[in-house]
């Protein structure tokens, strides 16, 4: 009886901590995400048209997770990945531009 | 027949006196120069609104520091803080967390749930009532020491940092992306509209050591390749482009020789 109780709670203890680490894991993944998409923005005017395009959908699929995040952490990453993002949507327009005007 | 004269000319001077009052600036002592009224909550919350002092902040600190990795917009109230945000390290609290030193001073830690009667003076430092005389002291001694300036808070702040005077830091560790060093733009001159007025020079360089490339590119000026974007003095002095910072917060846009500084 008491072998069992002793499992059971064991069980509850692993399981509680495996969804503690997960969650601070996935916290880890997207903004370890969210450093490694915005990371080119001192760099970005030597940035290929390829390398930005995949860095906005970096960007768009990250903003999917990050609206998942609580109230907080939502406004100011939101912020911050909207004002990477749209430096690289800005730049890769400009290019466009500029090779159509050639 | 003298009454309805005499009504005519009480209505003229008060129109008169409510035109002037509305249009009129208010010319700003240096040390208010740069000072933020934040008043999204504090009010609901039985506090007064919280003055936010940039003349602070960016002795220590760049302006992309807050306003990129930490989040603050850019106009008064538009971030919308609340106390919460702050206790759990973000905006405010992300350095006024009561462990976080700058010179070898604790910085004081912002917002708790409860406080007592003692603690209340730290919530005053930020949720201020009125001036306080001490604060604007501590301007005039800062200010005395450092480079001056004709306008604004009467601190040339570009000279300061070139003088190694002040070392704004440009990124915090848990906060900032560790990027590439920033590739800086050429510099470009600018046509002026006014006969006799020099050109404008715009150093990208003196911009983007403060600013990076985001704080400005697109949200504030959209048009990439020169020229695409036309822009007025109306517009700048409306706080449009340039007057985003220049004139709130960075050295006043009635400094004209500071940017039109191309030899005629």
């Amino acid at each position: 009886m008491r072998t069992t109780i002793l499992a059971r709670m064991v069980l509850t203890a692993c399981l509680v901590l495996s969804i503690c680490l997960s969650q601070a894991y996935c916290g880890e993944v997207w903004r370890t995400e969210f450093e490694e998409a915005c990371a080119r923005t001192a760099d970005v005017m030597t940035l290929s048209d390829n390398e930005l395009k995949v860095l906005i959908g970096r960007c768009e699929r990250l903003q999917k997770v990050i609206e998942q995040q609580d109230e907080t952490a939502r406004k100011v990453y939101l912020k911050r990945l909207q004002m990477c993002k749209s430096l690289y949507v800005y730049i890769l327009e400009a290019k466009n531009s500029e090779k159509t005007q050639k | 027949m003298r009454r309805p004269l005499f009504v005519v000319l009480v209505l003229l001077v008060g129109v008169g006196v409510a035109w002037a009052s509305g249009t009129k600036k208010r010319k700003l002592p240096p040390y208010e120069f740069g000072g933020v009224t934040i008043n999204n909550y504090s009010q609901q919350a039985g506090m007064p609104p919280v003055v936010f002092d940039h003349w602070v902040h960016r002795q220590y600190f760049t302006c992309r520091l807050c306003h990129v990795d930490i989040g603050f917009g850019m106009t008064a109230g538009a971030t919308k803080v609340r106390a919460m945000d702050n206790m759990k390290g973000y905006y405010c609290g992300t350095c006024h967390n009561g462990r976080m030193s700058v010179n070898k001073k604790k910085v004081f830690e912002a917002c708790a749930k409860e406080y007592s009667r003692d603690e209340f003076k730290r919530c005053a430092k930020c949720h201020a009532l009125e001036r306080d005389a001490a604060r604007e002291e501590q301007f005039y001694r800062f200010a005395d020491a450092m480079p001056k300036e004709r306008f604004g808070n009467g601190i040339n702040w570009e000279k300061a940092e070139e003088e190694g005077l002040i070392k704004p830091l440009d990124q915090l560790e848990g906060v900032s992306i560790m990027k590439a060093k920033l590739k800086v733009q050429q510099d470009f001159s600018l046509k002026t509209k006014v006969e006799g007025m020099p050109d404008i020079i715009f150093s990208h360089k003196k911009h983007t050591v403060w600013n990076g490339c985001e704080l400005c590119h697109p949200e504030i000026f959209i048009g990439i390749k020169k020229g695409t974007s036309k822009y007025s003095m109306v517009e700048l002095f409306d706080g449009k482009y340039c007057g985003v910072c220049h004139d709130k917060v960075a050295f006043p846009q009635t400094d004209c020789l500071r940017c039109h500084t191309k030899p005629v």
